[in-house]
């Protein structure tokens, strides 16, 4: 039961991985075009001094200023003199996409095993907090210097993990046995994050000597740090350690997904529940699990981004985790893929600051692409239409339709849900 | 939901809760109980309730109408979004307060934010019917877009990711009804989206429940192959419920921002603050009734309600801690309340045999 299950994973993956890579590729230029027309389009209802005239109607917005800012602005623009890869715009999306990893991951663990977490963002919020919380208190009794730092920062994520695993629990329970839809689940417990953090700042951690909402800073030498000569300035809160630690937790992930006994009942669950329920695997602890894991993820994004990007924790959390889905679905939830796809993300994240000064087009921009690229990798049944319309497509490119090749085997993922019970 | 507990026993649970809380409240005004009760009795708490249920309501009745189908629309609160910040702009630029063809601008506005959620629901149906979209992604989708696009459209317009304010509409007070002691002052002077309401929840509980397209509605998400056969095109059902969704949703959106609101802040969760994912909860809970949806989405409007009333007197307890009361009171009611069994064909693809 378990090779030839194990089997027929492997096949499906490599039989789709070619294609899943040409879908993320083709859902990412048509949001592009989608996107541009949007800018376009609305341009001819902004005000603007300069603009194109077409029959009467001046459009202000010019989508490739807009994408040149939105993806060079985002590098520090090589293209332009003067360029070194340590400029501030270069640091920002790599910090940005370090803390995207951490949030992508979240969601691909989540999906794999069946579940939907649409409450990274809610885990990320609660994580962050208990990091900073800690990491301020933990702070009175360690010693300061290296000392501090090698203590201080390991103890800073795992709080994070623990209070977003934590969080992430929640829902994995009441999904697990009170079949609680955990996409409903997860989006309330966002609201109550918001809601359980704020009055936990204003009844005790709130900084006072600090307008902002939000904690005291923790001590210089918490927060993770630079490496020097590498080139990016300490100001510009992005450290090559987080990175590493963010791309070596992706592999360690994708290694367990993969290689492990317990990834492999994960990715079954998520597949064919019936199946893992059939080989053993207790259904239900594997829902909590997994969520539990998802939330620690997301937690471990929310203390990276008070220990490398805030050195405190700030009441107005950015949409990190809502991000993390797209990512993830960028990346077909696969987690090496989500590298690539959080890179992309920082540079659309850093890359709206950028277009927000340089243009008059509004950053949420950004926030608009990613929702379209979500919905393009939602429909590769459009991109297979146009694809088999203008391209001839051998059979062996159409296994997942109805007739194609894997469907002989009687039992492919797809097969599997529309079968009549 | 937890085994052993039933609808009903939950129900008579919190019934018997209820009216400990009455006793305690009318025997001790000057406790806790005596001064949330007064809360929750007074008329300000039920004017509000009926005002904040209209999204929820009517996003609910959508909600019932796509999900019967066959269709999960997740997407909802995209639906609700697009709409409110659609209809307060359109309001602005026709410029409000005036009117034109004698139909105050509002009413256009509302026209307008009905029309674009409309147009959005089509999108998503195409997207899920003609593409065969995993329905729950492509949902989330259509919300982060909506997220996305209330922003920006909003600073294009107001250089601000919030709306200016167009004021609301003026109550519409039916006379001799209105006087009606207790009641008439709840239900026959109020703003009209309240009376939209009412009307889209009678009609949809009408249409689902009484002509043949309600059954083919239910047939497309239940048993998609025997309405096949039955000579039915089931896309083009789902394409109706979906679109209607759409239509509902529009009302709900345009009437809470132009009725309630006045104004729509697009940052963050944006003012919709997730009611159509409530809506969902709401529908869950009232297992696909549209009159029961209408009494769900009264609790959950009422919570919202009571707790801006309980941050108003400045309780002790802080306040950011009594705006979760309705999030909790969502988790608490879909994990101990009623297995929800799902249409049968719910979000799968129906492909008939003919291409």
């Amino acid at each position: 039961m378990r090779q030839r299950l194990e089997a027929l994973l492997e096949r499906l993956v490599r039989a789709s991985i070619v294609e899943r890579i040409a879908i993320s590729i083709a859902a990412l230029f048509a949001s592009i075009l989608v996107g541009g027309v949007l800018v376009f389009v609305s341009g001819a209802f902004a005000s603007c001094q300069t603009g194109l005239n077409v029959a009467g109607w001046t459009f202000c917005y010019n989508p490739m200023q807009v994408y040149y800012e939105l993806f060079l602005g985002a590098l520090g623009h090589p293209l332009e003199g003067g360029w070194s890869p340590g400029n501030h715009r270069l640091a920002t999306t790599l910090q940005q996409t370090t803390l995207l990893i951490f949030t992508g991951l979240s969601f691909a663990v989540a999906y794999r095993a069946g579940l939907f977490n649409i409450g990274t963002q809610g885990q990320l919020v609660v994580g962050g907090l208990a990091t900073a919380v800690t990491v301020v208190y933990a702070s009175l009794v360690v010693p300061s210097g290296v000392v501090g730092t090698v203590v201080l920062i390991p103890l800073g994520v795992l709080a994070g993990a623990v209070a977003g695993g934590f969080f992430g629990a929640i829902p994995g329970a009441l999904k697990a046995y009170a079949d609680a839809n955990e996409v409903i689940t997860t989006i309330m417990l966002n609201f109550v994050a918001v809601g359980i953090t704020s009055t936990l700042l204003s009844w005790q951690f709130q900084d006072p000597d600090s307008p902002n909402p939000g904690t005291r800073r923790i001590p210089e030498y918490a927060e993770i740090p630079n490496i020097p000569l590498v080139g990016f300035s300490s100001r510009a809160n992005f450290s090559l350690l987080a990175l590493a630690f963010a791309i070596a937790l992706m592999i360690g992930i994708a290694w367990l997904l993969a290689r492990t006994s317990f990834g492999y009942e994960l990715r079954t669950s998520g597949v064919q529940p019936e199946a893992a329920a059939y080989s053993g695997v207790d259904e239900k602890r594997m829902i909590v699990t997994s969520m539990t894991l998802s939330g620690a993820l997301g937690g471990i994004g929310g203390a990276l981004w008070v220990l490398m990007q805030h050195g405190r924790w700030l009441e107005s959390v950015p949409p990190l985790g809502f991000d993390g889905i797209a990512v993830s679905i960028l990346a077909a939830n696969n987690p090496l893929g989500i590298g690539v796809s959080a890179l992309l993300f920082g540079v659309l994240d850093s890359g709206s600051s950028a277009i927000g000064t340089a243009t008059a087009v509004p950053p949420e921009l950004v926030g608009i692409l990613s929702g379209l690229i979500i919905l393009f990798v939602a429909m590769p049944e459009f991109f297979r239409m146009i694809g088999t319309r203008y391209v001839e497509v051998g059979s062996s490119d159409l296994v997942r339709t109805d007739g194609g090749e894997l469907a002989e085997d009687g039992a492919t993922a797809d097969d599997g849900g529309e079968r009549d019970d | 939901m937890i085994d052993g507990l039933s609808r009903w026993t939950v129900i008579a649970i919190t019934a018997s809760v209820a009216v400990l809380w009455i006793a305690l409240g009318v025997v001790f005004p000057d406790s806790w109980a005596g001064v949330t009760l007064s809360v929750a009795a007074s008329p300000g708490t039920h004017t509000a309730m009926l005002r904040l249920a209209v999204p929820i309501a009517l996003a609910a009745i959508g909600g019932i109408f796509a999900e019967k189908s066959g269709v999960i629309n997740i997407g909802i609160e995209g639906l609700l979004i697009v709409s409110a910040f659609s209809a307060v702009i359109v309001t602005f630029w026709l410029g409000s307060g005036e009117s034109t063809f004698a139909v105050s601008h509002h009413w256009w506005g509302l026209l307008a934010g009905v029309l674009v959620s409309t147009l959005f629901a089509l999108l998503f149906a195409v997207v899920c019917i003609e593409y065969k979209a995993d329905q729950i992604i492509a949902g989330l989708a259509l919300w982060l877009i909506a997220l996305g696009l209330a922003p920006f459209v909003s600073r294009i317009v107001f250089d601000s990711p919030n709306t200016g304010n167009v004021g609301t509409f003026d109550n519409v007070t039916i006379p001799v009804l209105s006087e009606i002691p207790l009641l008439g002052y709840l239900l026959f002077d109020t703003p009209p989206q309240v009376y939209l309401m009412f009307g889209a929840v009678l009609v949809g509980w009408y249409v689902l429940n009484w002509t043949s397209f309600g059954r083919w509605v239910v047939a497309s998400g239940e048993n998609p192959k025997a309405l096949d056969t039955a000579g039915v095109d089931v896309r083009k059902v789902r394409y109706a419920a979906v679109i209607l969704s759409g239509v509902f949703a529009g009302l709900g959106g345009a009437g809470f921002a132009l009725g309630q609101l006045g104004t729509f802040a697009g940052g963050g969760e944006t003012d919709m603050q997730g009611r159509g994912f409530i809506a969902i909860a709401t529908y869950l809970f009232a297992n696909y009734h549209p009159l029961g949806a209408l009494a769900g989405s009264f609790l959950f409007a009422g919570l919202d309600a009571f707790q801006l009333r309980i941050q108003n007197i400045g309780y002790a307890v802080p306040s950011e801690l009594i705006r979760t009361i309705p999030y909790v009171t969502v988790i608490l009611v879909i994990t101990f309340v009623g297995k929800t069994r799902l249409p049968d064909a719910a979000g799968e693809n129906y492909e008939s045999g003919e291409d």
